[in-house]
């Protein structure tokens, strides 16, 4: 049994012409049994920053909090809003410094910059951290999720298609994992503002 | 501690078998791997057990050649009693009972089986290592699996998708075969170099190459 498998997630960054979207699952279990089929995995962290966090549920609650608190501080001291690449390295750090005894999370990030366009990003637990300009997957389903982007990825999309390409990738590969699924949500974010929508899918 | 001495060796690769009304394709990639190391770049991992079955296998290369020995030897015997090659769905099931008699020592082999019936329906069978095995519109094993299976889902069976469902044909259906070895390639190690593709229908067997990334 593997920690970053004791709940279960499943989520999706992918960048398109001039917008980003970042889906995942609303599963939360613990092991075999589903305790709730509305948990939220994906935060927005500015209204053109968007974080996943994958991995044991209690660390992505924690996480959140903290990065909401390092955020709030950076915004205060430096009178400007943090830019994507910028949140990405912090959240690196933050990883890192525990590195001996860590949050058992494997995030993703998904942003605009000042001049936007797309940022993505991924890092494992430790903090190790890549960054992308076609899409990032993170949680108990990594394979399933490659695979789906790899073949239903096109660059240049525009945010419904985009939509639609996330709902997909995700649905499909949730549904040959049995610790994620039970529904979805999709964020696209553009210039002008977030479209969220709620997927329906199989329940169970 | 003591490395003890494993008789299994992984030796890569990804199988696909999708079956229409009246014909079946079967695929696998051509490279041979143990390690980190890529052994041969053409090997087949495709099998043609009768003229309207072929069998896909990955897993342990001596293993599956083992297994395609015994099952050459058991349809020529089967052949000889009844005067008639075996029928798809009795290769299905002898490969079922061979793979269990080796229940306690396994053989080290991810099949899927792909063919025509007796009625020239397109048929493919997905197994275990022990032999369970279930006849499936489409199945994919091997190190690819993952990357190839949810594709399959959404494409072939229509799953979570709105929009009407229509039929697709053989050319289609190669074409997604491709698609799916190319993501596959991409991101799976042991998955590369080139696919054999074999289309299975009742006047028998054609088979075509495409290449991948030799990477």
């Amino acid at each position: 049994m593997s920690i970053l498998e004791y709940n279960g997630a499943a989520m999706i960054a992918m960048a398109g012409k001039n917008c980003v979207g970042i889906a995942a699952d609303r599963r939360l279990g613990m092991q075999a049994q589903t305790v709730s089929t509305n948990f939220q995995k994906v935060f927005p962290m500015g209204d053109k920053l968007y974080v996943g966090l994958a991995g044991l549920a209690s660390d992505v609650q924690t996480l959140h909090q903290l990065l909401e608190y390092r955020l709030s501080l950076y915004e205060l001291n430096e009178e400007r809003k943090m830019s994507p690449q910028v949140f990405s390295t912090l959240l690196s750090n933050v990883l890192y410094s525990k590195r001996f005894g860590p949050y058992f999370i494997e995030p993703i990030v998904a942003g605009l910059d000042k001049d936007n366009k797309p940022v993505l990003s991924g890092s494992d637990l430790i903090g190790a951290s890549v960054s992308t300009d076609d899409f990032v997957v993170s949680g108990t389903c990594t394979g399933n999720l490659f695979g789906m982007c790899e073949t239903l990825y096109k660059p240049d999309m525009d945010p419904d298609q985009l939509f639609e390409t996330l709902a997909q990738a995700l649905l499909a590969s949730v549904d040959r994992d049995a610790l994620s699924g039970w529904g979805g949500v999709v964020h696209i974010i553009t210039p002008t503002g977030v479209m969220t929508k709620e997927l329906k899918g199989r329940q169970d | 501690y003591e490395h003890r001495f494993s008789p299994y060796d992984f030796n890569g690769g990804t199988t696909i078998a999708i079956s229409g009304p009246d014909f079946a394709i079967v695929a696998a990639d051509t490279r041979l791997s143990s390690g980190y190391e890529i052994l041969s770049r053409d090997v087949s991992k495709l099998h043609e057990v009768t003229s309207k079955c072929v069998l896909g296998s990955a897993g342990c290369k001596t293993d599956v050649d083992q297994l395609r020995s015994v099952l050459d030897i058991k349809g020529k015997v089967y052949q000889h009693n009844h005067r008639k090659p075996m029928s798809t769905p009795s290769v299905a099931q002898m490969l079922s009972n061979t793979l269990y008699q080796r229940r306690m020592f396994p053989y080290y082999a991810f099949n899927v089986m792909g063919g025509v019936d007796e009625e020239g329906k397109g048929a493919v069978y997905s197994y275990d290592a022990v032999g369970s095995f279930e006849r499936t519109p489409y199945s994919a094993t091997g190190s690819g699996q993952a990357y190839m299976i949810p594709l399959l889902d959404n494409v072939i069976g229509h799953k979570n998708r709105l929009d009407e469902k229509k039929e697709l044909g053989v050319e289609e259906l190669v074409e997604i075969v491709k698609d799916g070895f190319v993501t596959a390639g991409e991101r799976d190690i042991y998955t590369g170099d080139s696919v054999e593709i074999k289309v299975i229908t009742k006047d028998g067997i054609q088979t075509q190459r495409f290449n991948l990334k030799a990477d």
